[in-house]
């Protein structure tokens, strides 16, 4: 089996606000036609990553290496080829059909603009007739992040970068954005960067997750993020601890001088009845399912429990599930040993 | 009183049957404040983009000159355009001293400022995410440039007036460069004030009131783009 070439190379990227470093990564490749959700808390790194990627900005380190070549902010080689949907889109002061026409207006325009016009229109379930000659004040907010996306859409690029694409968007909304995403990959092949806080609309559209953390990506596949503040225990000096909301302790490894974040991998996270205690295990902390939902890949139920706190996510098969009479609401029991936690 | 009723009489027969020493300063000043403004667009619009969008060191210090330069007395340019363009100055060789091209020279250097102050204020006032989107639809340097300034065409229009309506009324830099020469460099500024001086108020008054019809078509532009 060959695996398909990166469409994007990220070596050493690194970028600072002032002295505040906001992205650390050492390395990322983006497999040409994936899908890629990207999951964070705000501040996270999220935005930044994908103006790098979308080659609006110059990282303070690092390159960016785009179909095999390092690229740079208005290279030929990207010029209408990678697109980015911001989370509030920009419509320019003029109607509909001149919004989504612009990206082809400024090169040479294709004869049958209307026709392609109508068809990206469609796409995203706009009805040419109705939304075409509006002005760009006349939309709401999910007519105008579709339109946005019509936009881009038009110029069938190889990257499709969406940032928050449906957080402020009716359920609608938010579905013909998913549907037209989806539909760009699988009808052109276009690569799909997206980030949300939605994480159901995100497993539901992407079939590969990351999460960011201090500007640091984790495998959310694989990992979970235990976000800080540590605490250094005064009574052994190596011990570090998570004090949850609730009162509840999780028990760290001694940190290591470079560790930012504790990590832990989804896989040595047992989940059990509310009652049941391990012994040998030193981490057991009761949490609370907060929300269910199919992935869209392997048919597996991605469970998200707050133990004080801080969500875990972890996918389970539906007979899992079914054992332990997991619902929303339900309490249960996490056990993990603080020697799987690993300081990244 | 009844002198300023008889000059509004007299001034509706001089508009009526175009008396040419009044078409004459009302051709010259339209003539003077159009060049003028031609001018100052085609040099200020794009220095007014490149100081509002972009940050270059010493970019504070030049807003600050710019903005000392708004406020420069008319009599000052008058003074510094005389010098210049003098027979005894760097440019007397051009003979420019009290012709219309010396007073359209100087209403540039005074409408200059005005539209690179006001086009600088209003691109560093653009969306943040109006490049961005730019650059995702694959615009290039040029076509960023353009399709910003049409995005702000309200706001740089609405100063584009405001400059229209400060050269057009303008006396100073008129009266020192051109000379106030009867149908040649006589402004409609420069003739009021003489004929007032004269005592020939139907005159003025009748320059005036073009005036005040010119400021009030200004005004009414202003107003609608502001309401844009």
């Amino acid at each position: 089996m060959t695996l398909a070439p990166p469409i994007y190379r990220l070596d050493k990227i690194a970028h600072f606000y002032g002295d505040k470093q906001v992205l650390d990564i050492a390395r990322l490749e983006i497999p040409k036609g994936a899908i890629i959700g990207l999951m964070g808390p705000n501040g996270s790194g999220k935005s930044t990553l994908l103006k790098i990627l979308a080659f609006a900005m110059r990282p303070s380190s690092g390159r960016v290496w785009f179909n095999g070549t390092p690229q740079y902010p208005f290279c030929e080689a990207i010029q209408g080829n990678v697109s980015l949907v911001t989370q509030k889109p920009y419509l320019l002061k003029r109607s509909v059909f001149d919004n989504i026409a612009y990206g082809l207006k400024i090169r040479r325009p294709p004869r049958d603009l209307t026709q392609r016009v109508q068809q990206v229109m469609a796409e995203v379930g706009l009805n040419f007739d109705r939304f075409a000659y509006r002005q760009w004040h006349e939309l709401s907010g999910g007519e105008a992040q579709r339109v946005a996306l019509a936009a881009r859409l038009i110029l069938r690029p190889e990257v499709l970068l969406l940032d928050e694409p449906v957080a402020s968007v009716d359920t609608r909304s938010a579905d013909l954005i998913r549907k037209a995403s989806l539909a760009a990959r699988q009808n052109r092949g276009t690569t799909l960067v997206v980030t949300s806080h939605d994480l159901p609309w995100l497993f539901t559209c992407s079939d590969t997750q990351l999460s960011i953390n201090n500007g640091a990506l984790f495998a959310t596949g694989q990992e979970i993020t235990i976000p800080g503040p540590y605490i250094r225990s005064h009574r052994t000096g190596r011990i570090w601890t998570r004090q949850l909301d609730d009162g509840q302790v999780i028990q760290l490894p001694a940190r290591v001088d470079s560790g930012r974040t504790a990590l832990i991998q989804r896989k040595d996270i047992r989940v059990m009845g509310p009652e049941k205690m391990e012994a040998s295990t030193d981490n057991q902390i009761r949490g609370q399912v907060q929300s269910m939902y199919m992935t869209g890949q392997h048919g597996d139920i991605m469970t998200t429990i707050d133990a004080g706190g801080i969500s875990f996510m972890l996918g389970m098969t539906p007979g899992q599930a079914a054992r332990l009479n997991l619902q929303p609401g339900t309490v249960v029991t996490l056990a993990f040993n603080s020697c799987d936690i690993r300081w990244h | 009183m009844d002198y300023i009723v008889d000059g509004f009489i007299k001034a509706f027969f001089l508009l009526i049957h175009l008396d040419p020493a009044t078409t004459s300063a009302i051709t010259a000043t339209l003539k003077v404040s159009t060049i003028a403004m031609i001018i100052s667009l085609t040099i200020g619009l794009p220095l007014g983009f490149v100081l509002g969008y972009f940050d270059f060191p010493g970019k504070r210090h030049i807003k600050t000159l710019v903005d000392t330069l708004l406020a420069l007395p008319t009599v000052c340019i008058g003074l510094i355009v005389y010098a210049l363009i003098s027979s005894r100055g760097p440019l007397g060789d051009w003979h420019l001293l009290f012709t219309l091209t010396g007073i359209a020279m100087g209403l540039t250097v005074l409408a200059l400022p005005i539209v690179i102050a006001i086009t600088a204020a209003t691109v560093e006032n653009i969306d943040s995410e109006l490049k961005l989107t730019l650059v995702s639809l694959g615009a290039g340097r040029r076509h960023i440039l353009r399709t910003c300034l049409w995005e702000v065409r309200y706001g740089i229009l609405a100063g584009v007036v405001t400059a229209y309506g400060r050269v057009l009324t303008e006396v100073g830099i008129a009266m020192m460069v051109g000379g106030n020469i009867k149908y040649h460099t006589r402004t409609m500024t420069t003739a009021i004030a003489l004929e007032t001086n004269k005592g020939q108020f139907a005159d003025g008054i009748a320059l005036g009131i073009v005036l005040i019809i010119i400021a009030l078509c200004v005004n009414i532009c202003l107003s609608f783009l502001r309401k844009q």
